[in-house]
């Protein structure tokens, strides 16, 4: 079947939507029903697809709900700044939006990532060469800050200085993306 | 256009396996997705976002003087050349959809394949015939590297790789082995095997990946998990699981041949008939015939047929495969006759041929 918005990619997701006229069921792509403002899952729905997987597991007895309800924290609940997805919404398609969804989401994102990954949720596999470059500046730059601090206490001015144009120069080269020649 | 020819040109590295297990272990899969930052991942991006990533990443597999890599577009390609790239493994039916800005960049031998704009911004694929895990996840993560010493991935301190779904999120990676097990399937033992392997972090399904079925007897085998476990302990486990497989597989076929050679002799020549001579050879039933038939020959009871036609049968058997063979688009129908004719020819010369050689011998 052809998403009835777009028509043009698979339908891949089956959607019922309140309206003033009663539910209608809308048979859409992955690509539209991210884009689509508010809608449920209709449960009889297979094959069980990820989607289906999470909005089922978490709906309900939404372990999230209650815990903001316990904390008097209203509905709806966080949206991502870069792409407008919303927490219930991740949980209804199954997908994230961009990069930045996993910041938003940071905290609930290792109950999700438990159910998915037999319990876990840390990465201990492989980590991209320009990452550690960037961690280890990061560290470099929190050493740094610790000597700067310690420096200004004992009054050595001249020092505290030398640390804090050596800490700019990384901060610099970390926003351009930076290499690590003057990493230790 | 001769079969053989066609061949040539269309037959892909992974196809072709010659290794002590490549009775029961077809090829081997290695995938990694892996995302930019700074654009939103493609269920999300716009056609912008998409064309910038496209250029990003052509630009880096492309530009150098020595690149083996061709690049292609999927929605400049024809529809039965898309299905082609899907039948052999190379594309999935996802990007397929020429309404994606979706590109495939291959290497000259096809064994790496770059998916660009696929449910992630990357994903790249390497394809190794029979079971070689760890070769096939050198060179994937070599292209890998060599992506990354030029493009800002998306990566997480916590989470690792950051992928649209939460189900690859870590490693990106998803291992597979492909595994002809037709006497685990006969003797019922791999509906108990399927439940026992995902209890531990590994998934089997159909060749054609989530959802699809087992034609021919052909298993899907890779990880559940990509998160919490290191790429190389992901390939031990799968290893592991692997040749515990092919090892069960061996012993099935020993006790059916032991218990009830007769009735498994009676169904693989049937199956064999039925290929050489049908006039009407539905996809299901030649996938399942082949199946048998590969299955006669690993174990001794059908001896004059040489495995690399029964391989070439299996790919072609497809429709993609099957009507760029004929060189016109073909009804089902028409599709079951042309494939019923291919394989009488293909099955008949090499029989003809085989008991020629035999008789001169004498």
């Amino acid at each position: 079947m052809i998403c009835e918005n777009c028509k043009e990619r698979p339908a891949s997701v089956i959607i019922t939507q309140e309206s003033v006229v009663g539910s209608v069921e809308r048979h859409l792509c992955d690509k539209c029903a991210f884009h689509t403002q508010t809608f449920h899952f209709d449960p009889n729905q297979e094959p069980l697809s990820i989607q289906q997987f999470l909005s089922h597991w978490f709906s309900g007895a939404d372990p999230f709900q209650a815990q903001q309800q316990a904390r008097g924290e209203s509905q709806p609940g966080l949206e991502c700044p870069s792409c407008g997805l919303t927490f219930q919404k991740f949980l209804d398609i199954g997908k994230f939006g961009c990069a930045t969804c996993y910041d938003t989401f940071r905290e609930k994102l290792p109950h999700v990532l438990r159910k998915l990954h037999n319990g876990h949720s840390i990465h201990g596999g492989k980590v991209p060469v320009s990452f550690n470059e960037m961690y280890a500046v990061k560290k470099k730059i929190e050493e740094i800050r610790v000597k700067m601090k310690v420096a200004i206490e004992a009054e050595h001015f001249e020092e505290a200085a030398a640390l804090r144009d050596e800490a700019n120069t990384l901060k610099q080269h970390l926003a351009q993306g930076g290499g690590t020649s003057d990493v230790d | 256009m001769s079969i053989e020819k066609f061949m040539r040109n269309a037959v892909t590295g992974w196809m072709t396996a010659h290794d002590e297990h490549s009775d029961i272990v077809m090829s081997t899969r290695i995938r990694l997705a892996r995302n930019l930052t700074g654009y939103h991942f493609p269920i999300a991006f716009t056609e912008e976002d998409a064309m910038a990533v496209d250029k990003a990443v052509a630009g880096v597999l492309l530009d150098a003087d020595d690149s083996k890599y061709t690049y292609t577009k999927v929605a400049d390609l024809p529809e039965l050349e898309r299905q082609v790239l899907v039948e052999k493994h190379l594309i999935s039916p996802h990007l397929a959809n020429p309404d994606r800005q979706g590109a495939v960049i291959l290497s000259e031998d096809e064994t790496i394949s770059v998916m660009v704009n696929e449910e992630d911004h990357i994903r790249i694929q390497c394809i190794y015939p029979g079971l070689q895990l760890e070769d096939a996840y050198n060179q994937a993560n070599e292209v890998d590297d060599h992506l990354e010493k030029e493009l800002p991935y998306a990566f997480d301190e916590d989470f690792g790789y950051l992928t649209s779904c939460p189900s690859n999120t870590g490693t990106g990676m998803r291992a597979s082995v492909m595994m002809h097990l037709p006497a685990l399937t006969m003797t019922k033992q791999i509906d108990r095997i399927i439940p026992a392997i995902s209890r531990l972090g590994m998934v089997v399904r159909g060749s054609y990946g989530e959802g699809s079925e087992a034609p021919g007897n052909v298993y899907q085998v890779s990880n559940q998990t990509t998160l919490g476990k290191t790429e190389q302990e992901i390939l031990v486990d799968l290893g592991n699981i692997t040749s515990r497989l092919i090892a069960h597989e061996r012993n099935s076929r020993e006790l059916l041949l032991a218990k009830s050679r007769v009735a498994l002799e009676n169904r693989l020549f049937r199956s064999l008939g039925t290929i050489s001579y049908a006039r009407l050879l539905p996809s299901g039933e030649a996938a399942r015939c082949l199946s048998d038939v590969r299955l006669g020959i690993d174990i001794g009871i059908i001896e004059d047929i040489d495995m690399s036609i029964l391989n070439e049968l299996m790919i072609f058997m497809q429709p993609g495969f099957l009507q760029q063979y004929a060189d016109v688009e073909l009804s089902q129908e028409e599709r079951d006759i042309f494939r019923a004719k291919l394989f009488r020819e293909r099955l008949h010369a090499e029989r003809t041929s085989a008991s020629a050689e035999k008789s001169s011998e004498e």
